[in-house]
């Protein structure tokens, strides 16, 4: 509910930062050089799958200008067991015997001359005895090749303890829901369905390359890195060290863009351990090349059956997910429980089975991107959703209402939906779309059609955020936390809270950037949980303030509600200008993990991210060309605590689910990365948003979150994409699978319809 | 990634020009606009020794009518044939074309005789200058000599020009009364590369002097000859049309890449086809169609 009283909470509060950004004032990593610096690049595999018998550095080392060049065995010296990971401690800082997939890196050059150090990588070689590689997710669920011999999850999370030690398999992790009687459901039911759909693999992009700068001296280390996730760096890297963490710090200015890429742990081990063996500041800055074999996004392939009754109820649905986690897990097995125990959709279905399988292959890894999975989930659920209410003759928008899940009943894993606007999300896209008008869908060679889709999202869980309020002997405020600000918002809207509660102005609040010495532990600025995870604690520490002011007030004997101004408190206690109020909260939402048998869980989710989309196109039908016309985005992210800040964000996470809808595709020949750059790995300009681009939220309120507010960073990836495959759909008759939809998919399917199919590939 | 270590020479004159291609041989790249040549260089596809920087060259730039003529001088940049009143008037096919190179930055410093001598087979101007039959000037150490644009484009990237040869200016038969052109191009994204297009020229209403040349389709631009024999023969007609996009398949050599396979871009080459000639011939091939941007 927007409330207009407030000076802060509701207001599009122009970003606090957005006179340092456009004048190019911005702090990033990029512009750090510390004295002494070296600069690493990397040599990369050029086999996807292979035992390493040599790697021969001499000539590299040899250049002129090259201060070292590294390898496993030199960073063994400074770091005994190199492995690390979020989930599994799987993945060597450099190749370790063998490699496990094309662009792995295997050997650093470290030189004061990044041009030099770059010269020399083209000096190393290596000879490989290749071995047979699995780069399907579904081929590598019961394939010979195995691209780990051993199973190493992570001590972080207790719930993967099981699968330590486990050989002879691919699958990282299986996640298992059951809820009634899925069989007997399927056997009652009218009409049963099954389809299989496919996400393929793309990649973050952030415009700022990943980088990392690690100054090791006097069993002291601090990293400045591109990085979402400060505190957890700092954990992981005093683990592999050894070391308590208060020896770790970790410095994070604004970040270029992250998307969940920058999560977890990614240059941070290969620049500490280059910085130990050199003993000099390292950093290692990638290409945008490079990055293609950083990180990415799942490849999917989702089975999914539902009984459906002659009615439009969905009695029963299985799902089958596998998921492509590449040659290391990163936090892959949480993307398959996350987004496994709400693949079955936003429905409520009395009985359902669930699958979900984190797979290695010899890919790049894959790990979180802007949805968590879910984007991959809604593409088959939605899509599947089309087809059987095209089967049962219905109404697209009213099948889908008749099955939603209402708040106060229970998702599959049994937590009851509390907050969630779905049916109002579908409603404001369908209204939109004029859903009960008429569309003019052509009969000649150009074809119009419109579709709509909704899903949700659950949150990862459980996490926790701690926030400081400092209040100063002037009466100012600094504001303590470690949520990264990378271009959504976050030091605006932590500053709206603590201003709201403090009863200022937001932007007088100075909202000091992640460092580890100084800000408190976050899990993390990831999967849309910063405004309700961070929000909530900031409001806490800011309420903790308030408090500690009364006390002073009270202390110094002023009456109740004598109001004087905080400096005025300061001097009256200290003399003169001096001291500090220190406002302190953590926050942890309540959370119950799932049975390991069942999936069930009475609390699986601190809230329910929701978004729904609707798509009209038009497609040439001689061409399989197609344009987007009009695209509506409506998520439910409580109470829009800063307006503007949600409408970019929820028009970015589209724009962004755009290109992975229509053109991006990493693309393969035998395990090799045919299309790893900007020149063929196609995004989406700005000339290529759809001339109508509606991006909105509803009317709605997160409860228990702060001031009504949740997340929206991720809600318009969710439904996007099967939006646009059923809008396809409803203008030319064709079901497209696979993503990304293609113009020759199109023609091919259109082909195939008629008959008469275009010749092989 | 950056480029690898180069030598750079702007040069005062082609002279000079011709000069330092004579010392460097295949060593030495031109440098015109940039727009292909830099991207090339930074993903190391390219390592010359030296880049030869043309821009400098005040008298290579420049459109002129002459005699029924258009010249154009090489180093004229995209964004001035888009707004040249005489490119307009006398080759309207090539200020269409224009609008789809790329975006306005790149038609900023993108140059005509760049374009042409870098030769991808997916530019819109390679395939514009064989439609126009227009022909293209070089100049080597032994003088000046003209190459018709059908024998320019010899492959992917390759030309006619020798190494000790610079592009210097193009010219063009201005358009007569009754002139008519086609142009139509596919595009994954914006402003992107051709997954298929082309770009058609009848000199007169009559199919007698038609040529048909296609970009992003094979390993150059090329003429389809027999597509065209088959309309002089057939005229613009619906049986005319189809046996015109019957010759296609011995006129062209459709390649797969990322953005299409050979079979589709076979089957656009023919959708293209049909547009064009109801572009030029909307009497005979029933009207314009529809079209999605």
């Amino acid at each position: 509910m927007a409330r207009t009283a407030s000076r802060n909470i509701g207001q599009s509060i122009p970003r606090l930062e957005a006179r340092e950004k456009v004048t190019g004032r911005a702090e990033y990593v990029h512009h750090l050089r510390l004295p002494g610096m070296l600069y690493g690049k990397i040599f990369r595999s050029t086999v996807p799958h292979a035992r390493i018998k040599s790697v021969d550095v001499s000539a590299a080392q040899a250049l002129e200008g090259v201060y070292r060049v590294v390898t496993i065995d030199d960073i063994r010296e400074a770091i005994p067991h190199p492995y690390y990971g979020p989930a599994f401690h799987d993945q060597p800082i450099l190749a370790d015997g063998k490699v496990r997939f094309a662009g792995e890196p295997v050997a650093v050059v470290l030189a004061a001359d990044p041009h030099i150090a770059q010269e020399a990588v083209g000096l190393i070689s290596a000879e490989y005895e290749e071995l047979p590689a699995v780069f399907d997710e579904v081929e590598a669920m019961s394939s010979d090749v195995l691209v780990h011999d051993v199973l190493k999850p992570a001590a972080t999370f207790p719930d993967l303890k099981h699968l330590a030690g486990r050989t002879g398999t691919n699958v990282a992790l299986d996640y298992h829901l059951l809820r009634g009687d899925p069989e007997a459901g399927f056997a009652a039911a009218d009409h049963v369905f099954e389809h299989t759909y496919r996400s393929q693999q793309v990649m973050h992009i952030p415009m700022e390359p990943f980088v990392s700068v690690a100054d090791a001296a006097d069993g002291r280390l601090t990293l400045h890195t591109a990085s979402q996730s400060p505190s957890f760096v700092r954990i992981e890297i005093a683990r592999l060290l050894g070391w308590p963490e208060n020896r770790v710090r970790v410095k994070v200015p604004y970040l270029g863009g992250g998307f969940g890429g920058k999560l977890y742990i990614k240059l941070e081990a290969l620049v500490t351990a280059l910085s130990l063996v050199a003993r000099r500041p390292v950093k290692v800055a990638l290409t945008m090349e490079e990055q293609f074999f950083m990180v990415t996004r799942h490849p999917c392939t989702f089975t999914i059956k539902s009984g459906v009754n002659k009615d439009g109820t969905i009695v029963a649905r299985t799902c089958k997910v596998v998921w492509n986690g590449g040659a290391y897990a990163d936090i892959g097995p949480r993307v398959t429980q996350k987004a496994g125990f709400t693949s079955a959709g936003p429905y409520d279905i009395e009985n359902v089975e669930i699958h979900s399988y984190a797979v290695y292959t010899n890919r790049p890894p894959c790990g979180a991107l802007r949805g968590f999975g879910a984007p991959q989930t809604a593409w088959a659920y939605e899509c599947h959703m089309d087809e059987i209410a095209e089967a049962l003759g219905m109404d697209k928008v009213a099948f889908r209402r008749k099955n939603l899940l209402q708040n106060g009943r229970p998702q599959a894993t049994g937590t009851i939906v509390q907050d969630a606007a779905l049916e109002q999300a579908l409603d404001q896209v369908a209204d939109r779309l004029n859903w009960n008008e008429p569309l003019d869908r052509g009969d000649g060679r150009i074809r119009r059609g419109r579709g709509i889709a909704v899903g949700f999202k659950g949150i990862t869980a459980p996490t926790t955020s701690v926030a400081i309020v400092n209040l100063y002997a002037d009466g100012s405020c600094g504001l303590y936390i470690s949520t990264v600000e990378m271009g959504q918002g976050s030091d605006t809207v932590m500053a709206q809270i603590a201003a709201e509660v403090l009863d200022m102005d937001a932007a007088a609040i100075k909202v000091v950037h992640p460092d580890t010495d100084v800000t408190p532990y976050d899990m993390g600025t990831l999967g849309s949980r910063s405004t309700f995870h961070m929000g909530t604690a900031v409001r806490l520490a800011a309420e903790d303030a308030r408090k500690k002011i009364a006390e002073l007030a009270r202390e110094l004997g002023l009456p109740e509600g004598s109001n004087l101004p905080l400096p005025e408190l300061f001097r009256r206690k200290y003399g003169m200008q001096a001291g500090n109020i220190i406002g302190t909260a953590s926050f942890i939402p309540k959370y119950e993990k799932p049975d390991a048998e069942t999936g069930h869980s009475r609390n699986a989710t601190p809230f329910w991210g929701v978004g729904a989309s609707g798509a009209e196109v038009e497609v040439d039908t001689e061409t399989g060309h197609y344009r987007i016309t009009k695209l509506v985005n409506v998520a439910d992210v409580g109470t829009a605590l800063n307006p503007k800040l949600v409408q970019v964000q929820l028009s970015g996470a589209g724009i962004m689910q755009l290109g992975f809808t229509t053109t991006e595709e990493m693309v393969y020949r035998d395990g090799q990365l045919t299309n790893g750059s900007l020149a063929d790995y196609k995004i989406p300009t700005l000339l290529d948003i759809p001339p109508e681009f509606i991006n909105e939220h509803v009317d709605s309120e997160q409860k228990d979150g702060p001031f009504g507010g949740k997340g929206a960073g991720e809600s318009t990836t969710i439904a996007l994409s099967p939006a646009i495959g059923n809008a396809l759909f409803d203008a030319v008759g064709v079901r497209l699978t696979d993503l990304p939809l293609t113009p020759e998919k199109i023609f091919r399917a259109l082909c195939e319809a008629n008959g008469t199919p275009l010749a092989g590939e | 990634m950056k480029a690898p270590d180069f030598d750079y020479v702007r040069v005062r004159s082609l002279d000079e020009a011709l000069a330092a291609l004579a010392a460097h041989g295949e060593g030495a790249r031109i440098l015109a606009g940039g727009q292909s040549l830099v991207p090339a260089l930074n993903l190391r596809l390219l390592a010359p020794e030296i880049l030869v920087d043309i821009g400098g060259i005040a008298d290579l730039s420049g459109i002129a009518l002459a005699d029924g003529t258009i010249r154009i001088g090489a180093m004229t940049r995209h964004a001035d044939l888009e707004r040249s009143p005489e490119i307009a008037r006398h080759v309207p096919l090539l200020a269409r074309a224009v609008r789809e190179i790329g975006h306005p930055a790149i038609r900023n410093r993108g140059t005509i005789g760049g374009s042409l001598a870098h030769a991808d087979p997916a530019s819109e101007l390679p395939a514009c200058v064989l439609a126009l039959e227009a022909r293209i000037v070089a100049r080597g150490p032994s003088g000046e000599r003209t190459i018709a644009a059908s024998d320019f484009f010899r492959g992917l990237y390759e030309t006619a020009l020798g190494p000790d040869e610079i592009l210097v200016r193009i010219e063009i038969p201005a358009a007569a009364a009754g002139e008519r052109f086609a142009f139509h191009e596919l595009a994954r994204r914006h402003g992107d590369y051709a997954m298929a297009g082309i770009a058609a020229l009848a000199r007169d209403t009559g199919a007698a002097t038609l040529r048909i040349a296609y970009f992003g389709i094979g390993s150059r631009p090329m003429l389809a000859a027999g597509a065209a024999a088959a309309l002089r023969d057939h005229g613009a007609s619906e049986a005319g049309a189809a046996a015109a996009v019957r010759a296609l398949g011995a006129d062209l050599e459709p390649q797969s890449d990322l953005q299409a396979s050979a079979a589709l871009r076979m089957h656009l080459a023919g959708v293209l086809l049909r547009r064009a000639l109801k572009d030029l011939f909307p009497d005979a091939a029933g009207g314009r169609e529809e079209e999605i941007a």
